[in-house]
């Protein structure tokens, strides 16, 4: 087992009693939170892995020296930016709209941390997952993101998280979207050495009534290991659109979990991944329909290159309130070569009786059919394979709202897919 | 134009055609006939290339060069055109995308210059009137829903678009209700000239209606073993093709 000791200092640091508390419950259940690891990690073996390369879990904290050298990573096309390195917010190299609020766990204004404390590690799945329980332990601020009712913002917020430690880094954050508000986010993760490193990342989104999100997840970095847990909790008639891309990544573990609490929400779960470079990419998922007449839709589509592996879990919950529930789920696999590999998982729990639910998967290789069709007009084998994994992405871009982002994100697909190898 | 020599082709190690010669020259029209399973949809996806036929002899050559280490791809270019007998769907790539693609990679591989997107509209414009089909079809993903008739015009204005000198038409009046027919026959016809020629591969005489073709090959069991002119077509319709079997 890695070493746990360093922990209790971490727990010892703290100084916000509210903070304390909730983190020494995160210690007391850690050993608790392994206990469905094997099955939740039947093909992901990530803290093998990491016991193997780090040797402890704790973050190095000390204050970063030279800002300058990260001022490259500041996005040159983006209105908005967010910059965060090692899990610590960088107010200087970014530039968020004025309408939201950014801070520190510490500096909210005491009326706002009533509503923070209401919402933070309340729904993470520390319990459940021991990487977020870790978190919860480590992490060293929480960045805070309150966005007042009735706040809509047409341009998304970039976040940019820099990776540049020897030892595990910590990524926390909460999201406050109170009522009738309309924003967007992006967020990606950027290791800066060449040396192998550990991201664990948790978030947890709180939609108020009426409120809309978009959120977009683009996840390439070669010589990573990445947790991700998105844990997101819905109120009356609102809408999440969770899109999530990812390419390359030693191993990356996302955790997408939604809970719509109340009446008439909305969720959406687009992914796809095209996995190279002898990458493995796990996409678990959860959707929680706790009440009734509330829809929740999920597509994930993937293209698996040579000695890549693909891991998709997609679990539906229909709690006995949740009457009237629309439920879907699917997900597609290409397999570009003999040893490469997918395990792929839907599942459904219905406790409601009328409720609309769907769910299944495919795992195919590139239509051969298709390809002689498209070469037999002059098209050359590279582009035509190109064509046919572009189109079959496109199910998936076309469900980006803003035509702006859907641009740039299928010319990011395009340029991946060109790296792939067909066999 | 194509000269098919002795030709054995075999899908997973089971022989298909066993020994086919075949002669076509420019400004002509062939007929290729034969019951099920005799092989004349394996003798058009050999001539375009398809991976999956193995030629275990015999040659083909297409204006004079040898065809069996081009893939399908370089075959378009040097001007062979398979309209399928079952187009494929694609998902997500609309046709028009689709031929843009292709017209300028022949083209280029041509040593022209790509179209622009004006002179491509024009071009495309052109050919849809040829057979009657419309923009809207041409911007949704390929064949996908379309119905057959749709399927087979859709093959008929690539043909047009891609221009070739020899196209295969691959029981093309199978799905056809007799409009249909006559459209997609029109569109043929329309695009016949001196220099292109036209290797129909059908079960009916019907088609050959509207095609009308100068030279009629009977195929069985891999083989071309009896040839004529359009009268043999009738022939065939009347007295069946256990006709030829008897005789021979």
């Amino acid at each position: 087992m890695i070493d746990t000791i360093n922990l209790k200092k971490i727990l010892s640091e703290e100084k916000d009693n509210n903070i304390k508390q909730i983190k020494n419950a995160a210690h007391e259940g850690l050993e608790k939170s392994l206990d469905s690891y094997k099955e939740e990690y039947k093909y992901t073996p990530l803290l093998r892995k990491i016991e193997k390369e780090f040797e402890t879990l704790t973050p190095i904290n000390e204050p970063i020296q030279n800002l300058d050298i990260y001022s490259k990573y500041v996005p040159k096309n983006e209105k908005y930016y967010i910059l965060v390195i090692n899990g610590k917010y960088q107010e200087n190299l970014s530039n968020k709209p004025k309408e939201i609020q950014v801070v520190k766990f510490k500096d909210l204004k005491d009326q706002n941390k009533d509503q923070f404390l209401k919402t933070y590690s309340k729904h993470d799945d520390s319990k459940k997952d021991f990487f977020s329980s870790s978190n919860t332990i480590n992490h060293n601020e929480c960045l805070t993101f309150y966005i007042d009712k009735d706040t809509t913002l047409k341009e998304k917020i970039s976040i940019i998280n820099i990776i540049d430690s020897p030892n595990p880094t910590y990524f926390r954050k909460c999201f406050i979207i109170k009522k009738h508000s309309n924003i967007s986010f992006s967020e990606e993760f950027i290791n800066t050495s060449t040396k192998i490193s550990f991201s664990n990342s948790v978030t947890e989104l709180f939609l108020d009534e009426n409120a809309k999100l978009n959120y977009y997840s683009v996840q390439n970095m070669n010589k990573n290991f990445h947790y991700n847990s998105i844990n997101a909790f819905q109120k009356y008639n609102s809408i999440s659109n969770f899109h999530t891309y990812s390419f390359t990544g030693e191993i990356i573990r996302n955790n997408l979990n939604i809970k719509l609490e109340d009446k008439n929400c909305y969720a959406n779960m687009y992914g796809f991944y095209a996995i190279k470079k002898n990458s493995l990419i796990d996409n678990h998922t959860s959707v929680d329909h706790i009440d009734e007449n509330s829809i929740s839709n999920e597509h994930y589509k993937g293209i698996i290159d040579k000695g890549s592996n693909g891991v998709f879990n997609g679990k539906i919950f229909v709690r006995q309130k949740a009457q009237k529930t629309n439920a879907f789920q699917s997900n597609n696999n290409i397999l570009l070569s003999d040893d490469a590999k997918v395990n792929t998982k839907p599942q459904l729990e219905i406790w409601a009786d009328d409720v609309k639910c769907s769910h299944g998967c495919t795992v195919g290789q590139l239509d051969e059919d298709a390809l002689f069709y498209l070469m037999s007009r002059g098209i050359s084998k590279k582009d035509s394979i190109s064509l046919l994994l572009s189109a079959f992405s496109s199910e998936i871009t076309e469900k980006i709202e803003d035509e702006n982002i859907k641009e740039e994100y299928e010319a990011m697909i395009l340029k991946e897919l060109e790296g792939l190898n067909h066999e | 134009m194509l000269e098919i020599k002795n030709l054995h082709a075999s899908i997973d190690d089971t022989k298909i055609l066993k020994g086919l010669n075949l002669n076509v020259n420019a400004g002509e029209v062939h007929a290729i006939m034969g019951p099920n399973g005799s092989g004349k949809s394996t003798l058009a996806s050999v001539i375009a290339g398809r991976e999956d036929y193995e030629v275990t002899d015999g040659e083909i050559n297409f204006s004079g060069n040898e065809l069996s280490d081009l893939g399908p791809d370089e075959r378009a270019r040097e001007g062979i055109f398979l309209a399928f007998q079952y187009p494929v769907e694609i998902p997500g790539v609309s046709t028009t995308n689709f031929m843009k693609t292709a017209v300028n990679q022949i083209r280029e591989s041509k040593g022209e210059k790509p179209l622009d997107a004006v002179a491509f509209l024009k071009l495309m414009k052109e050919k849809m009137k040829l057979v009657n089909i419309k923009q809207e079809l041409l911007s949704r993903s390929i064949n996908e829903g379309f119905s057959g008739g749709e399927k087979k015009r859709n093959e008929i204005f690539q043909m047009a678009m891609l221009d070739p000198k020899l196209s295969i038409l691959d029981e093309t009046d199978s799905g056809l209700d007799i409009d249909a027919l006559k459209i997609v026959s029109n569109g043929v016809n329309a695009l016949r000239n001196k220099d292109n020629a036209t290797v129909v591969v059908t079960h009916y005489q019907r088609l050959l209606d509207y095609i009308v073709p100068d030279y009629v090959h009977v195929l069985m069991d891999g083989r071309i073993v009896k040839s004529g002119d359009k009268t043999l077509a009738l022939e065939l319709e009347e007295k069946g093709y256990d006709w030829i079997k008897v005789k021979n």
